[in-house]
């Protein structure tokens, strides 16, 4: 087919009573095809599938941040009420004083523990 | 015949399966399409890497929107219509990125590839309805795209593009009118 006769079987492809099913055949045999890269169906399936498993991945990321977060949050918690206990028997009170390691709260044993003199 | 046909029970039974995670299935559905997506994208877009990406995207997109299917109308058509949504919004986001630019650079937003084994005439013939593609209005060209690619008559063409029949009509005969003076300078 010449360049002419191709011009006008695209031309008639617009026609509205066209017979456009036949046109299209007729340009696929003289060579206007289309198709994707050889691989195209397995990058396809690979992008699908894989991402499957990255987002199983992520789940199983955020389910064991999870778990370290409440192992971490039961020693905190562990670790305050020890001292708690521990300074209600050395001082045997739990006040604010016994808290900072102060006999009374004149302003001179605060000046002492900031400064260290 | 361009059209891809397949039976109707069997096309069922791979969405069913592929609902249900059999890859095989879907690779199947894949494997079917790939041509019918690829004359769409790749006429609308030109053949370039770009299209080879929408092309996946339409594949994804079908993937995940599966369930949505209800069998009510064809699969090929579902897929079509997913095919035309996903290119027409790559042609207006290239438009948006482009037009930031030169009008040279506008110009040469579409690519072509043809393959080195095809003969002189069947390259030119290749060569002549890209061109001509390319240099048409977007909602014209996806118009010749439907009829002169995919072969489907006024009534397809406007079922899978959601215009009354009407329009399609109208734009069919001003897309050939655009389509003469194109191809007078080719």
């Amino acid at each position: 087919m010449n360049t002419l006769e191709i011009k006008k079987l695209i031309i008639s492809s617009l026609n509205s009573d066209a017979d456009c099913a036949g046109i299209s055949r007729k340009l696929e045999e003289e060579g206007v095809s289309y198709n994707f890269s050889k691989n195209f169906g397995d990058r396809i399936l690979n992008k699908l599938f894989s991402a499957g498993v990255s987002i199983n991945r992520e789940v199983e990321f955020v389910k064991y941040m999870n778990f370290a977060f409440y192992r971490v949050a039961l020693t905190g918690v562990a670790a305050i009420v020890i001292l708690l206990i521990s300074i209600f028997l050395m001082q045997g009170s739990l006040s604010l004083n016994s808290f900072l390691g102060l006999s009374d709260n004149y302003d001179e044993s605060i000046v002492c523990l900031l400064t260290g003199n | 015949m361009i059209k891809e046909s397949y039976n109707l029970a069997e096309e069922d039974a791979l969405v069913k399966a592929s609902l249900n995670g059999d890859k095989g299935a879907f690779g199947e559905i894949v494997n079917r399409y790939q041509r019918l997506v690829a004359r769409t994208v790749k006429g609308m877009l030109g053949d370039s890497v770009f299209a080879e990406d929408i092309g996946q995207e339409v594949f994804i997109n079908l993937y995940h929107s599966l369930s949505d299917f209800r069998g009510e109308a064809k699969l090929s058509t579902y897929i079509q219509k997913i095919a035309v949504n996903l290119t027409l919004n790559e042609i207006k986001r290239r438009k948006r990125f482009f037009s930031m630019f030169s009008q040279k650079a506008n110009n040469e937003m579409y690519e072509f590839e043809i393959a080195d084994h095809d003969t002189q005439e069947r390259r030119e013939a290749s060569e002549i309805v890209n061109k001509a593609l390319m240099a048409m209005d977007p909602k014209f060209r996806i118009i010749v795209t439907m009829r002169m690619l995919q072969g489907y008559s006024t009534k397809e063409t406007a079922e899978i593009l959601d215009l009354p029949v009407g329009t399609v009509l109208s734009r069919l005969s001003r897309a050939q009118e655009q389509l003469r003076n194109i191809l007078k300078k080719l």
